[in-house]
C-alpha cells in the first residue's frame, strides 16, 4: 500500500526510469581510446596546419586543366584498362574455381576430416592476413614484372577471400539433406554434391560477383608495383608529377568502376 | 522457445522455397559466356609458355631462398616502429574516417533526411567509395608530402565513404517508434535524432567503425610501398636488395600484426553487438544482430 502514492503520480502506470549513473569504466575507456588516438596522430604526424596547407598546395594546379589529348588516346588509358580487366577476369576464374572445392574441405559440415579442415582453414587464415599489394610485391619479383605476376596475386587473393565467404555459407546451410544422403550409403564426396551444393550454390555465384568487383578494384591498382595494367600508366606518369593526366585517368577509371558495380550488383540481387 | 518448436522451424536461409533450377541450355550458355571471358582474358595478358612453365619452379625457388626468415636484421632496421606506424595510421585514418561520416551518415538516410539532401550526399559517398585508397594516397603523397600522414588523410577519406554508406543503410533499417514519440512530445527534429535514433543504431556504428579499422590496417601495411609510411617500406626496399630472409620476416611480422589487431577488434566488435547482459532485452539483441549479420558479408 506505501505504493499507491506514487502510483499515483504516474499516471501512465510506467515508473520512469533511472538514468544509468557514470561508470569509472566507461570514464576510463573514453580516456584510453582519446589518448591512443592523440599517441597515433602525433605518431603518424598529425598537424593541424596541413588541414588549411592541403587546400592552398600550389600542386592543385597540376591537377588542371586535364590533358584529355592523352587520356582519350586509346594507347594509354584504354588499352591498360582492359588489361587491367583480363587480370581481374583471369584472377577471379582461376581464383572462384580453385575455392570451390577449398570451401567444402573448409567448412566444418562438409570437411572430409578433421585434419584436413585444420590444415586448410590455418592456411587460408594465414594468406588472408597478407595485404593484397603486400603478396603482389613480392611475387612480381618472384615471376616476372607485369600482367603474370599481378594476375598470380589477385588469383590467391581471390581464392582466399571466397573461401572465406563460401565456407561461411555451408557452415549454415541445411545439415538435414546430407545426413539423409549419408543415411543411404552414399559416398563423401557424393554425398557433400547431392545435399549441400544445390542448397549453397547461388550464394557460390553471389559471392564469386562480389569477388570480382573486388578484383576489378584491386587491379588498378596492383600496376603501382609493377603489376600491369592501369596502375602502371598511373605510377609512371606520378613519377613526372603529370596530376593532370592521373586526374583524366581516375574520371575514366571512376565511370567504368561505377558500371561494373552496378551490373555486379544487378546479378548479386537476381541470383541471391 | 522450446525444442520441439527448434527442431520443426525453418533453419534460417530456408525458409522460402528455393526457386526451380534453371534450364539447361541458360546453364551451358552461362558457362559458355565465363569460358570465352576468360580465354580472352588470358590472352591479352601475354603470358608466354615459358613463364607459366617457370612460374612454380621461380615461387620455389624464392620461398626456398627466404627461409630461414632473418628476424635480427630486419629489428636493427626498425621494423617493430614501422609495424606499430601502420597501425597509428590505420587508427588516426579511422577515427578522421568516423568524425566526418557520423554527420553525414545521418544526413544521408532516408527516415532522417528529406530527399534533396540525401541524395547528393549519397552520390559523394559513391564518387569517394569508387576510389582505392591507394590511389587517394598517391594524390595525397602530393599534397602533404611524403610519410605517414599523406597515408593517414587518405584513409580517411577513403573509409569516410564506405563507413557513411554503411552507417546510413543501419540507420535506414530502425525502428521509427521512438522518433514519432519525441515528435508527440514536441521534441525538435534534432532531439529526435540524437535521442530516438541514435541509442538505437551507434553500437551497430561504432561496429562498422571497428571493422573498417581491421581492413585500414591492412590498407596501411601496403602504403609504404609508395612512401606513405608504415611497414610496407620495408617489404619493398627488401624485395629490391632481393633479401628473401628478411622479406619472409617482415612479411611474418605483418601477418601477426594483421592476425592480432583482427582477433581484438572482432572480440570487441561481438561484445558490442552482443549489448552487456545486465541492460539489453533480448529482442534488443536479436536486432542488433541481424544488422551485424551483414557485417560478415562484407568481409574480404
Amino acid at each position: 500500500m506505501a505504493d499507491a502514492p506514487s502510483d499515483a503520480a504516474e499516471p501512465s502506470g510506467a515508473v520512469r526510469p533511472r538514468k544509468p549513473p557514470l561508470q569509472l569504466r566507461t570514464i576510463l575507456i573514453a580516456a584510453g581510446l582519446a589518448a591512443a588516438t592523440v599517441h597515433a596522430a602525433r605518431q603518424s604526424g598529425w598537424e593541424w596546419g596541413s588541414f588549411v596547407s592541403v587546400w592552398s598546395n600550389p600542386l592543385w594546379e597540376r591537377f588542371w586543366p586535364i590533358d584529355w589529348d592523352f587520356v582519350l588516346d586509346r594507347r594509354n588509358v584504354l588499352d591498360p584498362l582492359v588489361e587491367t580487366f583480363q587480370i581481374a577476369i583471369v584472377a577471379t576464374v582461376i581464383g572462384c574455381a580453385l575455392a570451390l572445392p577449398v570451401s567444402f574441405m573448409m567448412s566444418q559440415l562438409t570437411t572430409p576430416n578433421r585434419p584436413t579442415y585444420i590444415v586448410v582453414r590455418s592456411v587460408m587464415n594465414v594468406i588472408r592476413a597478407i595485404p593484397d599489394l603486400l603478396l603482389a610485391v613480392i611475387l612480381v619479383a618472384a615471376v616476372s614484372i607485369g600482367a603474370f605476376g599481378g594476375a598470380i596475386a589477385l588469383t590467391v587473393f581471390s581464392l582466399a577471400v571466397l573461401v572465406k565467404l563460401f565456407s561461411e555459407t555451408i557452415d549454415s546451410a541445411d545439415p538435414r539433406p546430407l545426413e539423409a544422403a549419408l543415411a543411404t550409403g552414399g559416398r563423401h564426396s557424393a554425398a557433400v554434391r547431392a545435399g549441400v551444393f544445390p542448397e549453397v550454390f547461388p550464394a557460390y555465384v553471389a559471392h564469386s560477383a562480389y569477388v570480382f568487383e573486388l578484383n576489378v578494384r584491386a587491379s588498378v591498382v596492383i600496376g603501382l608495383v609493377g603489376g600491369g595494367g592501369i596502375g602502371r600508366v598511373i605510377e609512371a606518369q606520378r613519377q613526372f608529377f603529370r596530376y593532370d593526366r592521373i586526374l583524366g585517368i581516375l574520371i575514366v577509371i571512376f565511370v567504368i568502376v561505377a558500371v561494373i558495380e552496378q551490373i555486379s550488383d544487378y546479378i548479386r540481387r537476381r541470383v541471391l | 522457445m522450446t525444442s520441439v518448436l527448434d527442431e520443426t522451424a525453418a533453419p534460417p536461409g530456408t525458409a522460402e522455397r528455393p526457386p526451380p533450377p534453371s534450364s539447361r541450355w541458360w546453364r551451358i550458355a552461362v558457362a559458355v559466356a565465363i569460358a570465352v571471358a576468360f580465354a580472352w582474358g588470358y590472352s591479352g595478358l601475354g603470358i608466354t609458355v615459358d613463364q607459366l612453365r617457370r612460374a612454380p619452379g621461380n615461387i620455389w625457388t624464392i620461398m626456398r631462398l627466404s627461409w630461414p626468415p632473418d628476424f635480427g636484421t630486419v629489428i636493427e632496421r626498425g621494423a617493430i616502429g614501422k609495424v606499430f606506424e601502420s597501425v597509428y595510421i590505420a587508427w588516426t585514418g579511422t577515427v578522421i574516417a568516423a568524425v566526418l561520416s557520423l554527420p553525414l551518415a545521418f544526413l544521408a538516410s532516408n527516415n532522417v533526411v528529406p530527399r534533396w539532401v540525401r541524395i547528393p550526399i549519397r552520390q559523394l559517398f559513391i564518387v569517394v567509395r569508387a576510389f582505392p585508397e591507394l590511389i587517394l594516397a598517391t594524390i595525397f603523397l602530393a599534397v602533404v608530402g611524403l610519410g605517414p600522414w599523406a597515408g593517414a588523410l587518405a584513409l580517411g577519406i577513403a573509409s569516410a565513404g564506405t563507413l557513411g554508406k554503411w552507417s546510413s543503410e543501419s540507420i535506414e533499417e530502425v525502428p521509427l517508434g521512438p522518433v514519432e514519440a519525441i515528435d508527440a512530445s514536441g521534441g525538435r527534429w534534432l532531439s529526435g535524432v540524437r535521442w530516438g535514433i541514435l541509442p538505437q543504431v551507434f553500437p551497430v556504428i561504432v561496429a562498422h567503425w571497428l571493422f573498417r579499422f581491421e581492413i585500414n590496417v591492412r590498407a596501411s601495411a601496403i602504403f609504404g610501398l609508395i612512401g606513405a609510411g608504415g611497414i610496407g617500406g620495408e617489404i619493398s626496399s627488401q624485395v629490391q636488395f632481393r633479401n628473401w630472409e628478411n622479406v619472409l620476416a617482415v612479411l611474418l611480422m605483418v601477418i601477426v600484426m594483421v592476425l592480432t589487431i583482427d582477433g581484438i577488434s572482432g572480440a570487441v566488435r561481438r561484445r558490442i553487438l552482443a549489448g552487456s547482459t545486465r541492460s539489453s532485452s533480448d529482442a534488443n539483441r536479436e536486432l542488433l544482430g541481424n544488422l551485424g549479420g551483414f557485417l560478415t558479408r562484407r568481409r574480404s
